[in-house]
């Protein structure tokens, strides 16, 4: 409609510059000496008015059911309103309204909704969709996001997948919602691996077990007989590296989750320990113990060549790397006590970024870049906490009995861990977002450990 | 289009000439007489009044709560009492005691800074003094009170000076009777100018301002109510009834930013235009482009709030400031 309009304006303009005849000059006169009089108001220069943000509260958003396409949709269309409603929910960012208080039943995906009578819930945003089996079985999920001051769509995609797909489609477009309202990437659409432990505690069977971020879909990938520990994603997704202890020294797998193919990365001398992939996947990165202490080295895994990066009388473990590959963080006691160290990915000097009270593990780079997350002991207590990459900045999100190996989200945002109460229990998950807020349990069928949180799966 | 022309065409064509001439003189009565205002609300002078919950409440006292400690260290520290009764005869003096200088042009007394600070009344009598009379009176009372040391007394006269003082008034009076003389001897000015410009060290001190702080009086035992004002915390300054305050206040209701990780300051702006009634002219304009996600986001959020908390209730009486301006939306104040 609005280009329509000013087509008319421009064509009008054009006939008069054309063919000025003597009324339409003296109409253009009066314009002129209207716009004169109007113009002040846009010539003068404006007040700038700022306004300061208030304090952070979670965005309000609707996501009603989706519109089932047929007669047998109803569940899966009713499901993935709710896994996306789940999602928001947990992310800590969004608050999505109740269905209780929603003015209308959404009814027909295609036509526009009702925005004014979503007014009075004071929602940001309306999400609607429809889920609609095909006639070659697969399932078509279509949805809008709809801003619901303006009544503009913000954003659309429809998916066609197998039926049983149905909550990763619901991940990803929850994670299109994510990006749209708050500007950052998503990380619904992501796995994680962990160690799933059940038994009693003096003869606990620990497996490696993998499951969807909101805890859905576990998955078993060891049959227990073995103790397993550490495990990692590749950046690629496809593969997990894990330590397992069998009988003699622990051995460094390499565990493919598509086609559950495993092989062994090395037989190397003595105990390795926290092997991790650098971003580009070509490598592997652990600590190998000589005698009193351990050192760092990198694996090439198509060259099968390793190379040593650290040669001190001290114990250098838990490597990581950052983002773009090109420096590494890790644990050293080369000061006295645990401490966090940077250093090229080529190793040469080592910086110490940690200068905290108490002793510093588990570092993991942030996969945005930002914020290095470690365990800090100290005091009696385990606690969760992060610093900016060189040291400065140093937050602790979370603290108790025993919180130890923090992993990011794909997008940098959240990080998952494990607690133990103490007592005859065992450890459990956690989450909880990168300022601290928003803590919450991740569900997991047993006692579980060592989370490690895959990158995003599209 | 010529003179001639135009005369030509006038001639030609009278009737449309005139409907011309007629058309331009009623727009040009109409901008003047129909220009008059629409009627315009009296101005009032509002107050914004929100309903708050308790723990925001709570929040907005902190400031009022804490203000005392945080402002103490900017309040000028309290020095010991002097007494003000006194110095304000002392006050008067300094400016006297520069005009004393210009009259003796002759300057044959080298002490006489030490004179011009016991002498406060003269200036009265100065002006009339050209005859140099005067100046001699003054010398006899200076001579015998400082042998050398004139300034520290001068500071710590208090005992001494209103008894010069009296002296020096009983004398003047009978001089002030020439004041009308001064309208001729007016002209004698000037060479006061000179005085002044011819720097005389030893006269330094008459050119000081003595005049005690005033304001230790009013920093004495009680301190500024608001003394949170103007701090980070306080929020008296937000009590203002301003339509910038009354727009912030409202609009900030609907705004509801995403969430930032990174340390990034988003600063988002739009023109808006409003009506009379407060409701938007048109949808607001961002202002600059908006490159990132998440600044994207961020200018979406903010749009929202300005459509959606309209119409705004705000002062007609500046509706030239708020008709059209420029919201910026910044994160920085929720970070500090």
């Amino acid at each position: 409609m609005k280009r329509i309009h000013h087509m008319n304006d421009s064509s009008e303009l054009r006939r008069l510059l054309i063919s000025p005849t003597r009324r339409e000059l003296i109409a253009g006169a009066v314009a002129l000496g209207a716009a004169a009089i109007g113009a002040p108001r846009s010539v003068l220069a404006q007040t700038r008015v700022p306004i300061p943000a208030g304090e952070f509260a979670p965005i309000p958003i609707a996501v009603p059911p989706f519109v089932p396409g047929g007669a047998g949709d109803a569940d899966v269309a009713n499901g993935i309103a709710q896994v996306i409603n789940n999602n928001l929910k947990r992310s800590g960012l969004f608050a999505p309204v109740d269905q209780a208080a929603f003015p209308e039943r959404i009814s027909n995906f295609d036509a526009p909704p009702q925005i004014a009578s979503w007014r009075p819930l004071n929602i940001q945003g309306l999400v609607t969709g429809r889920a609609t089996r095909q006639p070659d079985g697969r399932l078509k999920a279509e949805f809008r996001l709809w801003d619901a001051v303006s009544g503009q769509q913000r954003t659309g995609q429809q998916y066609v997948t197998a039926p049983e797909y149905w909550r990763r489609i619901a991940h990803i477009i929850s994670d299109q919602i994510y990006t749209a309202m708050t500007g950052e990437k998503g990380y619904f659409d992501s796995r994680v691996v962990f160690v799933d432990e059940s038994g009693p505690a003096d003869r606990r069977v620990k497996r490696l077990a993998l499951m969807d971020q909101d805890g859905a879909n576990v998955r078993y990938l060891t049959r227990g007989a073995d103790l397993v520990l550490t495990p990692r994603f590749s950046p690629s997704s496809q593969e997990i590296t894990y330590m397992e202890f069998g009988q003699g020294d622990p051995k460094v797998y390499l565990f493919n989750i598509e086609t559950g193919q495993r092989e062994i990365v090395g037989n190397f001398p003595g105990m390795s320990f926290s092997p991790r992939f650098s971003p580009d996947g070509q490598r592997i990165i652990l600590s190998l113990q000589q005698g009193g202490n351990s050192n760092l080295f990198v694996m090439d895994l198509r060259s099968r060549t390793t190379t040593r990066l650290t040669d001190t009388p001290a114990i250098d473990t838990s490597p990581c790397y950052s983002p773009d590959g090109s420096q590494i963080c890790f644990e050293s006691d080369r000061g006295g006590k645990p401490q966090i160290y940077v250093m090229s990915a080529n190793g040469g000097n080592a910086q110490r970024i940690s200068f905290g009270e108490g002793s510093y593990s588990t570092p993991v780079w942030s996969p945005r870049g930002d914020y290095i997350a470690f365990t800090k002991q100290g005091g009696g207590q385990f606690a969760i906490g992060i610093m900016k990459t060189d040291g400065s900045g140093e937050r602790i999100l979370t603290s108790g009995f025993h919180n130890e190996g923090p992993t990011f989200s794909p997008n940098g945002r959240v990080l998952m861990f494990f607690r133990d109460l103490g007592g005859t229990g065992g450890p459990s998950l956690f989450s909880i977002d990168v300022s601290g807020r928003n803590e919450l349990k991740v569900p997991t069928p047993g006692y579980a450990s060592d989370p490690a949180w895959s990158p995003l799966l599209s | 289009m010529t003179s001639a022309d135009l005369m030509q065409f006038i001639r030609t064509r009278k009737g449309t000439a005139f409907s011309v001439a007629a058309h331009v003189l009623v727009l040009c009565w109409s901008l003047f007489s129909f220009s008059a205002r629409p009627m315009v609300l009296p101005a009032e002078d509002l107050v914004p009044v929100d309903v708050i919950s308790e723990d925001n409440s709570s929040k907005a006292k902190a400031g009022a709560l804490t203000g005392r400690k945080e402002v103490a260290k900017l309040l000028a520290d309290k020095i010991g009492e002097k007494k003000p009764t006194e110095d304000i005869v002392g006050k008067v003096d300094p400016k006297p005691v520069t005009e004393t200088d210009a009259a003796p042009t002759p300057q044959p007394k080298p002490e006489k800074p030490v004179e011009k600070k016991p002498d406060p009344p003269k200036p009265v009598e100065k002006k009339p003094d050209p005859p140099k009379p005067v100046a001699e009176t003054k010398p006899e009372p200076p001579k015998p009170a400082p042998a050398e040391k004139p300034k520290p007394e001068e500071k710590k006269p208090d005992p001494f000076n209103p008894d010069q003082i009296a002296s020096v008034l009983n004398k003047d009076k009978p001089k002030q009777p020439p004041k009308p003389q001064q309208t001729a001897a007016a002209t004698p000015e000037p060479p006061k100018h000179k005085s002044e410009r011819k720097f005389d060290a030893e006269k330094m001190s008459s050119l000081i301002n003595q005049k005690d702080p005033t304001r230790q009086a009013v920093t004495g035992t009680e301190l500024n109510a608001n003394a949170a004002l103007g701090t980070v915390r306080g929020a008296a300054a937000e009590n203002a009834a301003s339509w910038v305050a009354l727009f912030q206040q409202q609009v900030n209701r609907c705004w509801k930013p995403p969430y930032t990780s990174v340390d990034a300051n988003p600063v988002v702006a739009f023109n808006v235009r409003l009506r009379r009634d407060g409701t938007l002219e048109g949808p607001p304009v961002p202002v600059g482009a908006a490159d990132t996600p998440f600044l994207r986001a961020y200018r979406d959020s903010a749009q929202r709030a300005i459509i959606a908390c309209a119409p705004y209730n705000l002062p007609p009486k500046y509706y030239d400031d708020w008709g059209y301006f420029q919201p910026v939306f910044n994160e920085d104040a929720r970070r500090t």
